[in-house]
């Protein structure tokens, strides 16, 4: 450093110069959360949990095949079914989502063979009791309802068919799928 | 922790009788990245000895390993160094590629380079701020989590999440990027080498940081080689040791950057060489987008690759021949993952990361063993901090860029 612009303070001023060019002509970058809350930028946030309620049913559209359960790092989804002797397929009579020990890795939205389940776009959930964070099978079901009000139908999850997937990996139901 | 002088020399008045200061910085001192607690002992204000505590994040992540398959091991990896969480994700799944033999397709080995890229450029970004922070300038941090932001939103667009992003999989990655995310990042290429300009602006020729900066924790190369660290507080002594270089992974034998390297070794020296990279990620990420549109419509994962709900073991049916001629149907047990064992070691961020797994024909591994960066340069602080004062240490903790997720893993 010279000895004139040590004088001077010339690299001080430098720098001074730039956060007061900042301050008068670049726009403010920080919003003010609670009134001002930010749009997810693109479709596909990893947030809370649903089931998809299916519009014909009017019910979850699980067949509890239980490969949600098999892949969750985390163990937090329990399921409980019945076997229709009838139709010969399952019912679902519970279905629980412990949220607090979710880690949001949307691989169970990745393995549902019949797309099901899907993690919402939706994060300002939070709680005061374990409780309240606790998801069955009515909350998740509600969530859902809450979450696609809002949005433009047919809706499509990025995790359920992930692009540049081969399509050996999916299972023939979401090959076709289309959208709810 | 040995007192300078010993006790029985000062009673008896051999020496000026000073009680040794012994003082806890942490484990909820903001300047030290995450739960560190250093034991120090002083003379004054100046660090005589000083010993790291560690563990208070341990959160057994090796043996969570061993009961969870390849893809879910790969989500543990976020929890490990969560500031640049796609980098712990690539060295993972590069261990279990080559146990199990995998090519990756071109366009995933593209994606994660630039992945890769981005978080090392999100966890300098973090470093450069926090680092400007204890040292006391206010706006560079602010100024850095502007990109920061940015960027972490491009990543919420590719992923999903913000921070944990579990982005890479056994075999490629988990989705393709859209035309919009590949928009945004060429913006951000373009705009981001302005942007280190003015944080170089502010801190560059700056008095205060050069007095805060210059010759604190000087490390020579032998030195530096000794204590084991790696990455950019390596080359920062002037040892061009870099994984991108000398055991290419990914994509990086693909595209040209160079290796900035420090002369001095000091933390200006490590702060400039962190800068240069940053500039150098830039054009590691605009190379690959450019290669990207080559590879258009090709997948990104690979056909071999293991599904996310792996099967426990299995059993096979295989025909035998008899000696007599008859053909006879056998079960046996099928392997998952190989038997056998593999090692992968990336340049993560903060230095060199390395995972060896051994597995034993299950579809978990047997034994997984994490070799971090920040852990071994914890160990280096009692060398760097002898001898220089309190508010010093703070910025030699600074300039190691440890995180203590990462380290106690």
């Amino acid at each position: 450093m010279s000895f004139i612009k040590k004088i001077f303070f010339v690299e001080i001023l430098k720098g001074l110069l730039l956060t007061l060019r900042k301050m008068l002509f670049a726009r403010p970058v920080t919003i003010e959360y609670p009134e001002k809350v930010r749009p997810v930028p693109a479709s596909g946030f990893r947030g809370r949990h649903a089931l998809v309620r299916d519009p014909e049913t009017g019910d979850t559209r699980c067949i509890a095949c239980l490969r949600c359960v098999k892949v969750c790092p985390s163990n937090c989804i329990n399921v409980e079914y019945v076997c229709d002797t009838e139709k010969k397929c399952r019912v679902v009579t519970k279905y629980e989502i412990d949220a607090l020990r979710c880690v949001y890795c949307a691989y169970c939205v990745e393995v549902c063979p019949v797309n099901a389940i899907v993690l919402t776009e939706y994060y300002e959930y939070a709680g005061s009791s374990r409780e309240e964070l606790f998801f069955d099978k009515e909350k998740l079901l509600k969530n859902w309802d809450e979450f696609i009000a809002d949005k433009e139908r047919p809706y499509f999850n990025p995790f359920w068919r992930p692009e540049g997937i081969p399509e050996k990996f999916l299972p023939v139901k979401k090959r076709k799928f289309k959208g709810v | 922790m040995q007192p300078l002088i010993e006790l029985e020399k000062r009673q008896v008045g051999e020496e000026a009788w000073e009680e040794p200061f012994f003082l806890n910085m942490g484990p909820q001192h903001p300047s030290t990245h995450g739960v560190l607690r250093l034991r120090i002992e002083l003379e004054g204000e100046t660090i005589v000895n000083c010993e790291p505590v560690i563990g208070y994040l341990h959160r057994g992540i090796e043996k969570l390993a061993e009961t969870l398959n390849p893809n879910q091991c790969i989500l543990l990896s976020d929890r490990l160094d969560y500031i640049s969480s796609v980098a712990n994700n690539v060295a993972f799944a590069l261990a279990f590629e080559r146990l199990m033999k995998i090519e990756v397709p071109r366009r995933a080995r593209l994606i994660r380079t630039i992945v890769s890229e981005m978080a090392r450029l999100c966890s300098h970004l973090l470093w450069l701020a926090t680092h400007a922070l204890d040292i006391g300038a206010i706006t560079v941090f602010l100024y850095c989590f502007r990109e920061r932001e940015w960027l972490l939103q491009i990543f919420e667009k590719i992923c999903g999440a913000r921070l944990t992003h579990g982005y890479v999989r056994v075999g490629g990655v988990r989705r393709d990027f859209t035309p919009e995310v590949v928009e945004e990042l060429y913006e951000f290429v373009r705009v981001f080498p302005e942007r280190i300009l003015d944080y170089e602006t502010l801190l560059d020729e700056n008095r205060i940081w050069l007095k805060r900066t210059k010759g604190i924790g000087v490390v020579s190369p032998e030195k530096a080689i000794d204590l084991g660290l790696t990455g950019p507080s390596l080359r920062g002594s002037g040892v061009p040791y870099d994984v991108r270089k000398f055991r290419p992974y990914d994509a990086y034998d693909e595209v040209e950057f160079l290796v900035p390297t420090g002369k001095n070794g000091d933390t200006y020296d490590r702060y400039k060489v962190r800068m240069q990279e940053m500039r150098q990620s830039a054009s590691i990420i605009k190379q690959c987008l450019d290669k990207l549109s080559e590879t258009e419509g090709e997948p990104v994962l690979s056909e071999k690759a293991p599904d996310l709900l792996l099967p426990k073991m299995r059993k096979e049916v295989c025909p035998m021949l008899t000696p007599k001629g008859k053909v006879v149907f056998r079960t046996r047990k099928k392997e998952i993952i190989p038997k056998g064992e593999a090692f992968a070691s990336i340049e993560a961020p903060k230095g060199e990361l390395a995972v060896y797994v051994i597995s034993d024909g299950t579809d978990t591994p047997w034994r997984l063993r994490i070799r971090t960066p920040s852990f071994v340069h914890i160990s280096a602080i009692p060398y760097l901090a002898k001898g220089h004062m309190i508010a010093d240490l703070v910025a030699i903790i600074g300039t190691l860029d440890i995180v203590l997720g990462d380290s106690d893993k």
